[in-house]
């Protein structure tokens, strides 16, 4: 019974309630992908991790959604620290968090409208004589190194990333800074020194929410990736709705190995923050 | 934190147990189906009917929601609602509901027809036979035609209404193209002459897959091997490695190199209407017409179908297993084949779609009416399209077709 006398246990209720139905549909996905004609079956795992459609789709998805998450952090960092002063005032603060308000959908629309090969870059460059026509402008949207669906999600969420960091930033004594530069240190030892241990707790959790997001969401893939290689979710939906209902075990056992790969970058994740010099750090800046 | 894990898995269990129940509606149905046509359509009126169907097309949307949604409520008292949505997603959503147990559906209607109907059939999602108890089936149709039989190669047994029929077609600009290539072999020689301005889309793509289907004729000694038997993937092998050479050495000279291929027809659409590429293609003999009059194609766009012929195929409305109002949705799937739902569907000024009634099977003056329809320049004559027709092949092929394209062609 000592497990119901801790107080801990009742905080769980409303995050449980909240989860029933996702947890459900979690459940439901993994009873799926192991039914076979009769009774349990791993069948379906093991045709998945032997179809090169899959290992691809699966390392294509990794690959652009670290891509896009890493390059998100960084650009986000970059930008709170040089402007977090004026993103204190409300006008510059909303116009960052502009791209927030669209839809992914929109602004990957927004994106092809803008980057495809007639599309409104390359009908600017023609214009000014930089290229001699429009078919010289770059494959940037589904084009098969993911370079789309890297800069859409990029421009989505580099504003998030501001958002989670403002803040971090604006809690940060500026006596800090002081004290690094009296006792003789660089810029560089101003931001290892102060800057990072504060950030760096809130930058691996903003990485699992970019990361878990990107990779499993469908729309922009959908319509910025190419044929091949695609990513995870697109194949998903193509083995759930495709023409026969025989691969819809196959699109469970594809979601189910997602899920499973999220938690254990989750479970990663969280291990290192829960390394008790972080904590201490996090216990004293934030 | 076992009792955590028990208190948890309980409570999942007991969720799984509620959507478990299963129950057979079709008792229900044929007591709707024995009563006479008039108590039907007395017990029809002031109902609302629900109609679920894709509604990508404007043209189609107007055609249900100005021309038959107001005549439906005159003469019969009916409010049509019509619900947007794609085929397969509303399979899932009556696949849901079946398993869930949930006896009062909101679809009454569906619109669907080839690997759909047969996802449906064999998955007892629809209601049951009911065509043969249609009035205006009766009058005006041929009811033996084997295109209201089968299906994609399933036996309809009367589950669906035919509705409409299409054909497929190849689009170009005649600003551009003198001569349309006039068979396969042709359009590979037009395409290694003029690199970059032909893709076709993605075989998940329906039109993609239809097209696939075409160069799938197209390398057979006679196409009736192919839409006469079903799939079996031993004796179409031969075939198959033409269809995939075919689509191999055309390969380089696609739009990006093949590359990229559209995963929509509505982009390879845009592709044309852009001038990127100088052709596109359609399961509707008439669709360009519409496209013209909004601009978004070329008024110099025509069509033109290739040897050995063009694919053809009826499409249909059913009844689900669980509709809330099957009174209301027998008469209305009536009114939708009747003779005047059918001419007006025929106008290009809404949909322009072909008809799959019996032009003798009518009155002389509505017969006359049928004839004088002017469908458009860029719509192919009847006979030409009659020439031309090929049957629709038995629904394994789309899905072999999938599979096989994406490891012979994308992953070369």
């Amino acid at each position: 019974m000592k497990l119901f006398n801790n107080k801990s246990v009742y905080l769980l209720i409303p995050a449980l309630l909240f989860l029933l139905l996702p947890l459900y549909g979690f459940f439901a996905a993994i009873v799926q992908s192991l039914s076979g004609g009769s009774g349990w079956t791993l069948e379906y795992y093991s045709s998945l991790f032997e179809s090169s459609r899959f290992l691809s789709a699966i390392w294509f998805s990794i690959r652009t959604t670290l891509i896009a998450t890493i390059l998100s952090l960084i650009i986000g960092v970059l930008i709170t620290r040089s402007f977090y002063p004026y993103l204190e005032h409300h006008v510059p603060r909303l116009l960052v968090w502009l791209p927030m308000l669209f839809p992914h959908f929109v602004w990957g629309y927004m994106i092809i409208l803008l980057l495809s090969e007639t599309g409104l870059a390359a009908q600017l460059l023609v214009e000014a004589g930089v290229i001699t026509d429009s078919s010289a402008f770059p494959i940037w949207t589904r084009d098969p190194q993911g370079i789309g669906i890297i800069i859409t999600y990029i421009w989505k969420e580099v504003p998030f990333v501001i958002l989670m960091l403002l803040p971090v930033y604006s809690s940060i004594k500026p006596g800090y800074y002081d004290l690094v530069e009296t006792l003789g240190g660089s810029k560089v030892r101003q931001f290892t020194a102060v800057e990072w241990p504060a950030i760096f707790p809130v930058l691996m959790e903003i990485a699992l929410i970019v990361f878990s997001f990107t990779i499993s969401a469908y729309e922009v893939p959908a319509l910025m990736g190419t044929t091949f290689p695609e990513m995870i979710s697109v194949l998903s939906y193509e083995w759930f709705y495709g023409s026969g209902w025989e691969d819809r075990p196959m699109a469970f056992a594809a979601m189910v190995s997602l899920s499973l790969l999220i938690l254990a970058f989750s479970a990663a994740g969280f291990s290192i923050l829960q390394k008790k010099r972080w904590r201490a750090m996090r216990g004293r800046s934030v | 934190m076992s009792k955590k894990w028990l208190l948890l898995s309980v409570i999942l269990t007991a969720f799984l147990a509620a959507c478990g129940n299963t129950q057979s509606n079709e008792s229900d149905f044929s007591e709707v189906t024995e009563q006479s046509w008039s108590d039907i359509e007395n017990a029809a009126d002031g109902t609302t009917v629900r109609l679920f169907m894709w509604g990508g097309d404007e043209g189609i949307n107007q055609y249900i929601d100005e021309w038959a949604a107001p005549r439906l409520k005159e003469n019969y008292g009916i409010t049509l609602e019509r619900v947007p949505m794609e085929t397969a997603e509303i399979l899932q959503k009556l696949q849901t509901e079946k398993q869930a147990g949930k006896k009062d559906g909101t679809i009454d209607i569906i619109w669907l027809n080839g690997e759909n109907f047969k996802n449906a059939k064999e998955n007892e999602l629809l209601a049951g036979s009911f065509v043969d108890m249609l009035p205006n089936f009766q009058e005006y149709y041929d009811t033996d035609d084997p295109a209201f039989q089968t299906d994609f190669g399933t036996a309809t047994e009367g589950m669906e209404a035919p509705w409409g029929k299409v054909q497929f077609v190849f689009h170009y600009d005649q600003s551009k193209i003198e001569t349309p290539p006039s068979s396969f072999e042709e359009l590979k020689n037009w395409v290694e002459k003029n690199p970059g301005e032909f893709i076709y889309p993605n075989a998940e793509d329906f039109t993609g897959n239809a097209f696939l289907r075409h160069v799938l004729y197209a390398q057979d000694e006679q196409p009736s091997d192919i839409y006469e038997q079903p799939l079996d993937e031993e004796d179409i092998s031969g075939t198959a490695d033409k269809l995939w050479n075919y689509l191999n050495e055309m390969k380089p000279n696609l739009w990006r190199n093949g590359e990229h291929y559209p995963n929509t027809l509505t982009e390879l659409d845009r592709l044309y209407s852009q001038g990127e590429v100088s052709m596109t293609m359609g399961y509707n003999e008439a669709r360009a017409e519409s496209l013209i009059d909004e601009g978004v194609f070329p008024e110099t766009t025509r069509s033109f179908v290739m040897e050995p012929g063009s694919i053809g195929n009826t499409h249909f409305l059913s009844i689900p297993f669980n509709s809330p109002n099957s009174e209301g949705a027998l008469t209305t799937i009536n009114f939708m084949l009747s003779p005047e739902a059918q001419l007006a569907k025929l106008k290009p000024n809404y949909w322009g779609e072909n008809t799959p009634i019996s032009l003798d099977k009518l009155p002389k003056e509505m017969r006359e009416k049928f004839e004088s329809v002017e469908r458009g320049e860029s719509v192919l004559s009847q006979q030409k399209l009659e020439e031309s027709f090929l049957p629709e092949s038995e629904a394994g092929y789309v899905e072999w077709i999938q599979d096989q394209w994406f490891n012979e062609v994308v992953q070369q």
